[in-house]
């Protein structure tokens, strides 16, 4: 066996970044150093602020934003570094990511995370990623979708999960309750980006649901984390259902504050249809609170099919809600040991360490 | 022969083997196994097999599976016959190895220990298996080289699923039914599904003569440990002069059929007037079988007409002193037949309906297994294809390669003679096709040609199929490496294609579903080996000729006489009514009946939620 191979990472963001992708990256690439599946990465991102302290193995170059200086620096990077494998981060730097491999004969390992890899892509980035030695995907569904519009060999998708860090057990929610004025009221949590052009997270779905469920005698509210533009709608939806003093919008909240605000909620509901993943689910379970979920896309497998979380079809989700307030909770360090032991960082780096050592030296 | 199937949970994030799933899909293969049923976990439930039993060496308990090696560490499930199993297990006796039962399943268990993957090539016969090595957390599958018994995989990247047929995967309810474009477009190109694809995108076949190792990264590439054409072109590099063409025929023929006979029940044989199976009635009474019986099939449309098979059948029958079952069928009987063939057809086919009908009439008269004569047309250029595809070759690839020109020609026709176009629709496709092997066989064996596909399908379902599929490519890879002869050519593409793909299939669902195991001893990779150094010396005329006369009394002259002008059946027209056709020319009625064997397997009942 060849000694572990040097790793171009070209990413959107990883390091200084900030969303689902950017964390994805950098778990991922943390998990290539730590398993010594990678001697030494270099990341290019194409966005994202500089970061001072790396861990060790892993440099990023500054961001370069457009595409034609991105180009240039991936191209420089690759010449000095002379990977054995690049990782192209994002579906639509594929096509680039391949031009590097070829020049340079690297490996090439396309990740593909959610709706971006969903629908066909161009035949331009199809062309690139069927060239991929190794194509991973965060969730079965993805991958499914990507051998279905790729002409691939079923063995070269795989699949690496999103993963949880150690920041999120079980513990004291009251503190955070407190703070927001709340007594014995049920809460209902979902966390997740107010994008008003995607709207597939369903916090439409819960909020049509809260009248029924109150008539039902939950007192619930509903708290809802996460900023962006489709926040206004939703609150003058709230209005409009006459459920605007039982929904919270909390805005984006910092990390340790997140965490709390997990173990202070009686249950994580995010009926989406648009999830690749839906590592929410994930940080929500490790925190010891059942999380609730429809069985479409990705969320099927952050749930465990079930056996970690609960899916339901679109119909039954008021119902769901209902039952999973009524009966009593469950064990939160055992929800979260179960959580940590499939998805937790130990998992994802064997994981990452096995699949990348297979592709550098196949048996 | 029987069903396997198997869950491997190989990615941590999956759930453990589920038992509901396993039994589900092992129960949808109960008439593949009528004699027993087996499951296995391993201690940590994240693999497990399923195994549903035709008893027919060693009939004791003792052969049961899935079967474990005496420490444990192996665990087998296993569908097919290993007919040099008699040799490997007096090899490993001699190495001072003690056997529990008289299997072939234990013999595979030990060899798989001493060996591991290198065990295929010891093998001779028709199999697919698994086997969990608890040790190293692997699994390891293996198809025989002609790929006579069938192997289905599904992975979804968490867990690894595989069985013995599509629809077994599809019963266990976790695996999707997202359509397989490539898989629909091939059905229509070839008349069967093409493999390694199926009807869905996650089901695929290991491919024949492949095996794959399974571990906690997830499956490997099927690799390939032997191909037809490979075997061919060893042959053909060390050529054996003309005359040994008979000679060699008869005593590997002879060979093979003996070692087919191998069972500890009655063995049977399929007898058509034709020479292959009339051959392999011969051979085995040559190997010294002593009570034979022989079942004809026969139609009652042909009673009295020079087409009815029963006279010539009795008269090859009585020669080799067999007992001759003749089993007459009528179009009343196909009717009433029709769901259940469909039922068990695995995936679409546009054949089979012989084959179901002579099974049924084995399973009547009580036998569970049955030589047949298939292969033959294939090993020993029975078919027309052997001299049409060399010969379209010769006459129009020079058109052909000039580009575009078949394109054209074809247009310039359609507008010229419209009414030949639609008659004749493959004829239009020579001045096109022939410019390579597989052009030339896609047009000989295609029910469709590439471009009559979107008049059939979603265009872009049409594109995007051919994308996947890429027939052409597909057929020059079973041309690699290079036969080295035209008669070892179209050998190599009727074995990998329609033998492999229809009519092995069907003789493997239509058998099963009344647990009877057709044999084929003109299927086998060691008469193979032996025919390869002779087949560039092989013509229409001496091959079957050959056959014909392999038997210690040679066939009688008129069997040979009158397979040259075949025998109809009228199953064609039977499946032309049954699909409901309106009037339409003679020889597209497979088109029609394409549709609706289709249509049958995308109406499968939708998995429970």
């Amino acid at each position: 066996m060849s000694a572990a191979p040097r790793v171009l990472a070209l990413v959107t963001d990883a390091f200084g970044g900030s969303g689902g992708i950017a964390q994805y990256n950098r778990d991922l690439l943390d998990a290539l150093v730590e398993s010594g599946a990678a001697s030494a990465i270099v990341a290019v991102p194409r966005h994202g602020a500089g970061v001072a302290d790396l861990p060790a193995g892993i440099r990023q170059m500054r961001a370069r934003r457009g595409r034609v200086r991105y180009a240039v620096a991936a191209l420089a990077a690759a010449v000095r570094l002379r990977p054995g494998i690049v990782f192209c981060g994002h579906l639509y730097m594929a096509p680039l990511a391949a031009v590097i491999a070829r020049l340079t004969g690297a490996r090439l390992v396309v990740q593909t995370h959610g709706i971006e890899a969903w629908p066909p892509p161009s035949r331009l980035r199809r062309a690139a990623l069927e060239q991929a030695d190794l194509v991973l995907s965060v969730s079965r569904c993805t991958r499914g979708r990507v051998v279905g519009w790729a002409a691939i060999a079923p063995e070269r998708a795989a699949v690496i999960p999103d993963t949880v860090g150690p920041a999120f057990v079980p513990g004291d929610g009251g503190g955070f309750r407190r703070s927001l004025g709340l007594g014995t009221e049920r809460v209902l949590l979902t966390v997740g980006r107010l994008d008003s052009r995607e709207r597939y997270k369903g916090h439409d779905r819960i909020i049509a649901a809260i009248p029924g469920l109150v008539a039902g005698g939950h007192d619930v509210v509903y708290l809802v984390i996460g900023a962006g533009d489709d926040r206004p709608r939703l609150e003058a939806l709230a209005r409009a259902t006459g459920v605007a003093g039982r929904v919270r919008f909390l805005g984006t909240v910092p990390r340790d504050r997140l965490v709390d605000a997990y173990r202070a909620a009686d249950l994580f509901v995010m009926p989406s249809t648009g999830e690749g993943f839906g590592i929410a689910f994930l940080e929500a379970m490790a925190c010891g609170t059942p999380a609730l979920g429809l069985a479409v896309g990705g969320a099927t497998d952050a749930l465990a099919d079930g056996e970690l979380g609960t899916t339901v079809a679109e119909d039954g989700l008021a119902a769901a809600i209902s039952r999973l307030l009524t009966r009593s909770r469950p064990d939160p360090r055992e929800l979260s040991a179960r959580t940590h032991a499939r998805f937790g960082r130990e998992a994802f780096r064997a994981r990452v360490g096995e699949v990348f050592g297979r592709l550098w030296a196949p048996a | 022969m029987c069903g396997i199937n198997g869950i491997f949970s190989y990615h941590p994030a999956a759930s453990g083997a589920d038992e509901a799933e396993l039994l589900a899909t092992r129960e949808a293969m109960r008439r593949r196994g009528p004699d027993g049923t087996g499951s296995w976990w391993s201690e940590d439930r994240r693999c497990a097999l399923g195994h549903r039993r035709l008893a027919i060496l060693d009939l004791s308990e003792r052969a049961a599976q899935p079967m474990l090696s005496e420490d444990g560490r192996l665990a087998i499930s296993f569908n097919g016959e290993i007919y040099n199993y008699p040799d490997l297990r007096a090899e490993l006796q001699a190495a001072g190895v003690r056997l529990r039962s008289g299997s072939d399943t234990e013999v595979l268990l030990h060899l798989y220990a001493r060996e591991g993957a290198d065990i295929v090539h010891r093998l001779r016969g028709m199999y697919a298996f698994a086997i969990w090595d608890q040790a190293r957390r692997e699994l390891f599958l293996a198809r025989d080289p002609y790929g006579i018994k069938p192997l289905y995989t599904a992975n979804d990247g968490w867990t690894f699923r595989f069985a013995s047929q599509v629809k077994a995967l599809l019963a266990g309810g976790k695996v999707s039914r997202d359509p397989e474009p490539a898989g629909i477009v091939g059905f229509y190109l070839f008349g069967s599904v093409p493999e390694p694809f199926t009807l869905y995108r996650d089901i695929r076949a290991l491919p024949a003569g492949h095996t794959q190792l399974i571990d906690s990264t997830g499956p490997r590439e099927p690799r390939a440990f032997a191909t037809l054409a490979g075997m061919l072109a060893d042959g053909a590099a060390a050529p054996a002069p003309a005359a040994e063409l008979r000679e060699r025929v008869r005593a590997a023929a002879l060979d093979s059929v003996r070692r087919h006979l191998l069972a500890d029940v009655e063995v049977g044989v399929f007898l058509s007037a034709g020479i292959d199976s009339g051959a392999v009635l011969g051979l085995v009474r040559g190997a010294g079988a002593r009570e034979i019986r022989a079942i004809t099939l026969v139609f009652d449309e042909f009673r009295g007409t020079a087409e009815d098979e029963a006279p010539l059948a009795a008269r090859v029958a009585a020669l080799y002193g067999a007992e001759h079952i003749v089993r007459r069928v009528c179009r009343d009987e196909f009717e009433s037949d029709f769901p259940a063939v469909l039922e068990a057809m695995d995936q679409p086919t546009i054949d089979g309906i012989n084959t179901w009908f002579v099974a049924k009439a084995a399973k009547e008269a009580g036998l569970k297994v049955a030589l047949s004569g298939l292969g033959g047309d294939e090993l020993l250029a029975g078919y027309s294809s052997f001299g049409d595809l060399p010969r379209w070759r010769r006459r129009f690839g020079p058109l052909a390669v000039i580009p575009g020109f078949g394109r054209i020609a074809r247009a310039a026709i359609r507008a010229a003679a419209p009414g030949f176009a639609r008659r004749c629709p493959k004829a239009l496709g020579l001045l096109e096709y022939a410019r390579c092997w597989g052009g030339a066989y896609l047009l000989k064996r295609g029910l469709f040609l590439p471009h009559e596909l979107p008049a059939l399908m979603d265009a872009d379902l049409a594109r995007e199929g051919m994308r996947r599929l890429r027939p052409l490519r597909r057929i020059a890879a079973s041309l690699s490496p290079d036969p080295g002869s035209d008669a070892g050519r179209v050998c190599a593409l009727e074995s990998a294609h329609y033998m492999r793909n229809q009519l092995l299939r069907d003789a493997d669902w239509a058998g099963m579903a009344h647990g009877v195991e057709i044999r084929v001893p003109l299927v086998d990779a060691t008469l193979l080996e032996a025919m390869a150094p002779v087949m560039p010396a092989l013509t229409r005329a001496n091959g079957k000729a050959a056959l014909a006369e392999a038997p210690a009394v040679p066939l009688p002259a008129e069997t040979v006489a009158r397979a040259k002008s075949g025998f109809g059946v009228p199953t064609r027209a039977w499946m032309d009514r049954a699909a409901a056709a309106p009037d339409e020319p003679k020889g597209l009625t497979s088109r029609r009946w394409s549709q609706v064997v289709l249509a049958a397997a995308e109406a499968l009942p939708a998995r429970a939620a």
